[in-house]
């Protein structure tokens, strides 16, 4: 029986195999190219036939092959690049090369694939190692430090917020500056969903462990094929399928513990009392009576005195589980994973659960037709108790645990002796023996305990895909994706004490549903002419999103027994949103090249959005790109330039590409909205519009030198870049008195980034039993806003609309830091000195003036009339963006063990360090032992003033100064990890195939001058234009872990 | 077979796929969108806006309180308790610069609603009145005109120098009756004192002619302007001005002329025998001329601008035991004492008691008879130079309905002078907490009397009004500060 077989795969084979009676026996020893360790479990194909076997443990394997016709054996296991290997002799020995080598060649734009050394555009890649078994809870989070231009920035360290990410510089002023992200072809949502205080960012519901690459797109040649949406680059998610050959299982698994670190020093109940009373003295109030500072003992006679710290933050504890089972045939192939995660932030009931599924499945019918889809789905749990302070809006909030933990007086107890919490009043903790004071806002016991503000998320995003192979150079394809997030959020506040306590608790509930869906068709010719290689992709797709929601809370409790949402309470309200939007491409993509030393790529897309405005809805980008391969030139071989270089190029793009991010779906239009006067409706301007609205545009110029030494064996890329930003959308400040409902938003400013980068990779050092391969980044950027609105030059941010630490100026970049000048501690008086910025003199401060004297003085004794004040008197005083970052990422091999260092830092910026203000305020607030070194006596030099009650302008709470700004360069030890692959010989007897341990950390050495727990740290999230603003945040913890990772 | 699957597939692909036209273009589901003037559309919505204009008036930074609570607090009655600058502490200590949040909050908010008012009158005029008729259309532009005459004359209360002084010759505001609704250059200069007047009496003549003489509701007559209201709020203009005899002439058209004095027309004002029953559940009474209402739940007043937050529901501010309370002739029987209330040894003005649990759901008076009553008092006796026999009547009712022991006569008054001042005093008691007193001050030119700390403020001062919203100073080239 004869029977024919025709398969097409790329590049590799494409064989006809007869299958014949008469059979030999082939034997052979399979072993990893780096280790020489035999690799058990290996799929053994006769090429073009179902005839297949596995190694053994030792490696080995023996297969009875036909006598005649039968020429190749292929072998393929999961990890490993697949090779066929001609049948030449009865006895094989085959070397087998890890995967991550022949991953480095392919690269993924999300239409399609290139091999690396075809890509012009820039386009950094990092592979599945990089982020597997990391505790995070989300991939992006372990970006950082992996790929030049890409600054990574854990912003807070409350579980599952999304990462502060920006590709080659903040590109928007009023839009987002976050790049798109795209999941198996499928532009997907991503910031944080959650609706509660526990955050919840979108792009955690992918298993880190199912990822098998991600690319960065960075510059116009590179990402045009996105068009409106490519401004901020965009990040390429691409999820592991199945292989063909024997069903491989993975089973991956950690622990881990986290814990708080570099918390401020705090005063302990007796330096408080000592120094809160020398306040009051200071300021005349002191009174034992009425208004005094007083330890107070507990029932069994000890002083009370409390540290916050232990009541808010804990070590907290983490596992993360994996497994995985993938395989296929020649037609077929399957990936099915499954993944828990449990895992505990260092802040009180801040918690995060996860469960995950991913199943992919390929299957080619015939020469022509393939087919496949995946299907994951996630459910995870944000939870927290109440606000934490950190995330974007909170700082100021006077429930936010990070702010609580610093503030509450220590010399009061979270628990009267009846086991009752202790509370002054609804919104106040108790004051003990102090009298005539508040001494912290809520009970951090009684908010922890009793309130919660938790979010579920439900995420599903699949998609199907038909491809026709119409000829061997071209195929059409449709893929059709999903994507739906359920975001539900459950709170409550009790009536005890805290938020809501004033008013009997209260409940809410929210629901939201995003539901977008994407359809692609595209269809792409790959023809060769000689030495002309063309390519052409040209396609069509739709984006759909829309968002539903409602939103309920409930007031006052009927019985403060219950805490749940369906209990009785008095007052209900209730809301809703509704939200859409649509976009339409139609897109092309040209790369061609001339004996692989000429390179042209040109790619151009137009969109259609529903959010631009009605006269503007149309707009087309493209971007364009050049290379030459010098390397690939006969005079460079004839030079002998091949000897030293094996790979040189050079490389320049240009291109058009915009930003939407963010645009509001209904911004160009001008609206009325509804309300009540008196039960009846009312319809009042609400919105001014803009039917010119579009989207923002960033002309991307990117210039490259990358080149390879030794065979490749050190690569570096270097690149220049220039974003020149216009079309910024800013809302325009319009006259108050024309009495616009709000203030319209213009596609009028400009602002560009430019920089440079470089990276340099490679196994500095490759031996059989050691080696090292490091690979180093570093970027530059600069960011300067050139243009905002006609007359106006400058814009204050506000944190959490409180606080204008953060100016922009037209010629300065985005949020600098805006403070007042002073000039330390006058020595004789104590006084804070301030500068007086319209005349340069010395100014200063006393919080009583007894009568006669002033609050405000020149040195000379005189009044100063005009105070000092933010507006008057502040001034742009340095930078928050850094120059430069990057990282510093090493792999270290010896025999069976293997060290991982990952090093990022970020140098040449400032931040301000709101906190340092709090922690010195004299109002009753708690604060740092820094207030130990105050001034007491005439001609003593200190930098802390004079400590008088009620003082919140010495130290900056009621003005942002100097003092508290620092540099905030650092060098983090990201994570190390050191791992042990266990012998073969060893676990082959437990039918394993591969295991591994390690243990790492993450986050585990800081170096840096900046006094806060955390130098990444902002209060402002995601902010363009606040960023390096630190307040009552709390900071990322460090966190070790054990893990292992099996495969059978 | 295998070639006709791909050209279907391509076909089915094709035809597909593409582009779907109408979802480019979405509709909001929640906001009525201006094309096309859709906002004039129906007369639900038509309806609609007629009653934003007031919910405009209403907003936390206009009479939803902070208007009232400044006007209070710039006086002589109260004692802060609280140093927070976010809860009027500048305005309290006469430090406000330009870039207050009152300064700027106030300007906004009046401008915010009177540009509301000046679309309404414009879109009612292009497609309004077509869809509401000819009769109600009317009516409802007299509501707009009313509710833009309340804008200016409040803005000239603190944005300028009064009246007096130089005749309404001093700068005023910039003068905006054309509507605005989308990006443009607004630059406006200040037009006068006296333009801005002329131009809030036009509008509250223009809406007494076609303002409807009642509603069909006691609610309604509170919380939406009549024909007397127009009338009654003219009656405040005027004594601004200082123009005693249209004082008369305007009151008259609403006061009978002897006791008890009612509105005879229109709907019957008359004070209540008891003054309490204003300031109550329903606060419907025909003493209210025009209240703003709130209504616990869906309409709360906001925490840090409600009037009962400062002065009662968090006591923000105690009475000053020096201010009127202090005055022997505000008897202790006086059944407007009961709106003094004790607090940890602390008088507070309890005159809007409701607590924050039930969101301060008070209404604010925005004028109420009793003030015609007495404007119409002081104007006979201004205008006579005399203790008028009418006018001691007027003086009377007022103080008489709350304490029944006292009863003035034309002895009471040495000289007319005398007679004067129990009028602005009759005012202060009748009034304290509804926001009278600054316009009192300011009309006659009196001083700010020095309280707590702080010292007095003569007219002569540069604090003795406010000066300019530092934004609009920054965006509007044509407009200038107050200067001395």
């Amino acid at each position: 029986m004869r029977r024919k077989l025709l398969a097409t795969f790329v590049l590799l084979w494409c064989i006809a195999v007869q299958v014949h009676a008469q059979t030999r026996v082939v034997s052979g020893k399979v072993t990893d190219k780096t280790t020489g360790a035999p690799i058990p479990g290996v799929s053994v194909i006769i090429s073009g036939t179902r005839t297949s076997t596995q190694t053994d443990r030792t490696g080995a394997f023996t297969l009875a092959v036909p006598a005649d016709g039968a020429k190749n054996l292929r072998l393929s296991f999961v990890g490993y690049v697949t090779k066929i290997v001609p049948i030449t002799g009865n006895s094989l020995s085959i070397i087998l090369e890890e995967d991550a080598a022949v991953l480095d060649e392919i690269v993924v734009n999300g239409y399609s694939t290139q091999k690396k050394a075809d890509v012009i555009g820039s386009v950094s890649s990092v592979t599945a190692k990089q982020l597997e078994n990391k505790p995070v809870q989300s991939f992006d989070q372990a970006l950082g430090g992996k790929a030049a231009g890409v600054q990574v920035t854990l912003p807070n360290g409350v579980l599952n917020n999304p990462p502060v990410i920006r590709i080659r510089g903040t590109n928007s002023i009023s839009l987002s500056s976050s790049p798109l992200f795209v999941v198996d072809g499928v532009a997907t949502y991503s910031g944080d969903a959650s609706g509660s205080s526990a955050a919840g960012n979108a792009l955690a519901s992918i298993n880190p462990n199912d990822i098998e690459r991600v690319e960065i797109l960075k510059d116009a040649a590179a990402s045009a094929i996105y068009g409106s949406r490519a401004a901020n680059g965009v990040i390429v998610i691409t999820t592991k399928r199945g292989k063909p050959g024997k069903a491989v299982v993975t089973y991956d698994a950690w622990v881990g513990t986290t814990k708080a670190r570099n918390l401020p020093e705090l005063l302990d109940a007796y330096q408080y009392v000592e120094l809160k009373n020398e306040g009051l003295r200071n300021a005349g109030l002191f009174n034992q009576a009425t208004r005094s500072f007083n330890l107070q003992n507990d029932a069994a006679g000890n002083v009370i005195n409390t540290n916050w710290y232990d009541y808010i933050y804990r070590t907290a504890y983490s596992h993360s589980n994996t497994i995985g089972v993938s395989g296929g045939t020649e037609s077929t192939n399957y990936y099915l994973s499954a993944g828990y995660t449990k895992q505990e932030g260092i802040i009180q009931h801040n918690d995060y659960t996860r469960k995950s599924m991913l199943a992919k499945v390929d299957h080619k019918e015939g020469k022509i037709f393939a087919f496949g889809g995946k299907l994951q789905y996630s459910n995870e749990q944000n939870l927290a108790a109440t606000s934490s302070g950190s995330l974007s809006g909170e700082a100021f909030g006077t429930g936010g645990l990070g702010r609580l933990a610093i503030v509450t007086a220590p010399n009061v107890a979270p628990k009267n002796a009846d086991g009752t919490y202790n509370i002054f009043n609804a919104t106040t903790i108790g004051r003990g023996a102090n009298v005539g004071s508040d001494v912290g806002f809520y009970n951090p016991a009684a908010v922890l305990d009793l309130d919660r503000s938790n979010n579920e998320l439900n995420h599903i995003q699949g998609s199907v895909y038909l491809q026709a192979n119409i000829t061997d150079w071209l195929y059409a394809k449709s893929v059709y994706g999903v994507d739906y997030i359920f975001s539900d959020n459950d709170s409550f506040f009790n009536p005890i004490n805290g938020g809501s306590a004033a008013s009997g608790g209260s409940a809410s509930a929210s629901f939201s549903k995003n539901k977008r869906w994407v359809w692609t068709n595209t269809a792409q010719a790959t023809k060769t002419f000689g030495e002309h290689n063309f390519s052409l992709l040209v396609g069509n797709e739709q984006t759909r999103s829309t968002v539903n929601g409602f939103n309920a809370s409930r007031t006052t409790l009927s019985d403060p027994a219950f805490n749940s949402f369906a209990a009785g309470y008095a007052t209900p309200t209730a809301g809703g949103t509704v939200g859409e939007n649509y976009l339409v491409s139609f897109f092309g993509s040209l790369n061609y090249n001339y004996a692989k030393r000429y390179y042209l790529t040109a790619n151009v897309r137009q969109d259609q959005y529903s959010a631009f405005g009605a006269d503007n809805k149309k707009g087309t980008f493209y971007g364009v790109g050049l290379k030459w391969e010098i390397a690939n030139e006969k005079f460079w071989t004839k030079a002998g330039l091949d000897k030293t270089f094996s790979s040189f190029s050079l490389r320049g793009t240009y291109g058009t590409v915009g930003n939407t991010a963010g645009l509001g779906n209904l911004a160009s239009y001008s609206f009325y909205g509804t309300g009540l006067y008196n039960g009846s409706p009312t319809l009042v301007p609400t919105q001014t519009g803009n039917d010119q609205i579009g989207w923002e545009e960033s002309k991307k110029l990117d210039l490259g030198i990358n080149f390879g030494i030794l065979n490749d064996r050190i690569t570096v890329e270097a690149a220049y870049y220039k974003n020149t930003l216009d079309g910024l959308i800013y809302s325009v400040p319009q006259i108050p008195s024309a009495g616009l409902p709000s203030e319209p938003s213009l596609n009028i400013a400009s602002m560009y980034n430019k920089g440079y980068e470089l990276t340099i990779s490679g196994d500095a050092f490759r031996g059989k039993d050691f080696s090292w391969s490091p690979s180093f980044n570093i970027s530059y950027n600069k960011n300067e806003i050139t243009s905002l609105s006609e007359g106006i030059t400058q814009f204050l941010t506000t944190t959490s609309s409180l606080e204008s630490a953060s100016i922009s100026q037209v010629g300065g970049p985005l949020g600098m830091i805006y403070v007042v000048r002073t000039a330390g501690v006058d020595a004789a008086s104590g006084r804070r000195i301030f500068i007086e910025k319209s005349t340069g003199k010395k100014v200063l401060y006393q919080q009583v003036a007894p009568a006669g004297q002033f609050r405000y003085t020149y040195e000379d004794g005189t009044e100063a009339k005009n105070g000092i004040s933010l507006a008057n008197d502040a001034s742009p005083y340095k930078n928050t963006q850094p120059k430069f970052s990057g990282g510093f990422d090493n792999t270290f091999r010896y025999k069976q063990f293997d060290l991982g260092l990952t090093f990022t830092y970020q140098l040449g910026f400032s931040i301000y360090y709101g906190t340092n203000s709090g922690l010195r305020d004299q109002r009753f607030w708690n604060n740092s032992t820094d207030m130990l070194r105050r001034w007491t006596t005439p001609g003593q030099e200190t930098d802390i003033p004079k400590i008088v009650n009620g003082d919140n302008v010495s130290n900056g709470s009621s003005f942002p100064i100097d003092v508290n700004v620092f540099k905030g360069d650092f060098l983090k030890l990201r994570s190390a990890s050191l791992g042990y692959t266990l012998p073969v010989s060893f676990v082959s007897k437990a039918k394993i195939a591969n295991a591994r341990i390690y243990v790492s950390g993450n986050n585990l050495l800081i170096f840096t001058k900046y006094p806060g727990s955390d130098p990444e740290v902002s209060s402002n999230g995601n902010s363009n234009s606040a960023a390096g603003v630190e307040r009552n945040s709390v900071g990322n913890g460090r966190a070790f872990t054990a893990g292992i990772s099996v495969k059978f | 077979m295998k070639k006709r699957l791909i050209y279907i597939t391509l076909i089915a692909a094709g035809m597909l796929a593409g582009c779907q036209k109408e979802l480019l273009t979405p509709a909001s589901e929640t906001a009525v969108a201006t094309l096309d003037l859709a906002q004039f559309s129906t007369v639900l919505r038509v309806q609609g806006q007629v009653l934003g204009l007031y919910a405009g008036l209403r907003a936390g930074d206009f009479y939803g309180g902070r208007y009232p609570v400044y006007n209070e607090l710039r006086a002589d009655n109260y004692i802060a308790q609280s140093s927070n600058s976010v809860t009027a502490y500048q305005t309290y200590m006469y430090t406000l610069g330009n870039g207050a949040q009152e300064v700027t909050g106030f300007w906004g908010s009046a401008y915010n609603t009177i540009n509301r008012c000046n679309l309404f009158i414009e879109g009612m005029a292009a497609k309004g009145t077509g869809v509401v008729g000819d009769a109600v259309g009317k009516n409802y532009v007299a509501e707009a005109k009313l509710v833009r005459a309340i804008c200016y004359y409040s803005l000239l209360q603190l944005y300028a120098r009064p009246f007096y002084d130089g005749q309404g010759s001093k700068p005023g505001l910039p003068l905006r009756l054309t509507g605005n609704s989308v990006a443009g250059n607004y630059d406006l200069a200040r037009s006068t004192v006296a333009q801005v007047y002329t131009q809030v009496l036009k509008d509250l003549n223009e809406a007494e002619t076609d303002l409807p003489l009642t509603y069909t509701t006691a609610v309604n007559n509170t919380i939406r302007a009549h024909r007397n209201t127009a009338i009654a709020f003219k009656t405040r203009v005027y004594l601004s001005m200082q123009r005693y005899t249209d004082v008369i002439t305007e009151a008259n058209k609403i006061v009978s002329t002897a006791g008890p004095f009612t509105a005879t027309t229109g709907v019957a004002h008359a004070l209540q025998a008891d003054i309490t029953n204003v300031f109550k559940t329903p606060y419907t009474t025909t003493e209210s001329i025009l209240s703003m209402p709130f209504v616990n739940g869906t309409e709360n007043a906001g925490g840090q601008s409600a009037i009962g937050s400062y002065f009662f529901g968090t006591k923000l501010y105690s009475l000053n035991p020096d201010g009127i309370i202090g005055d022997a002739t505000f008897k202790a029987a006086d059944k407007r004492r009961s709106f003094i209330t004790l607090s940890g040894g602390l008088p507070y003005m309890s005159k809007f008691p409701t607590l924050p649990a039930a969101n301060f759901a008070d209404y604010v008076p925005v004028i109420r008879y009793a003030e015609v009553l007495l404007s119409l008092g002081e104007a006979l006796a201004r205008s006579t130079n005399s203790v008028d026999a009418k006018a001691l009547a007027l003086l009377n009712a007022v103080r008489t309905r709350s304490d029944a022991t006292t009863v003035f006569t034309a002895a009471s008054f040495a000289t007319p002078s005398a007679f004067f001042d129990a009028f602005v005093k009759e005012r202060n008691i009748e009034f304290l907490g509804e926001g009278l007193r600054t316009p009192d001050i300011l009309r006659l030119g009196l001083t700010f009397p020095a309280r707590g700390g702080v010292a007095a403020v003569p007219p002569t001062s540069s604090q003795y009004i406010w000066p300019i919203s530092g934004t609009e100073l920054l965006y509007n080239k044509l407009m200038t500060d107050n200067t001395n």
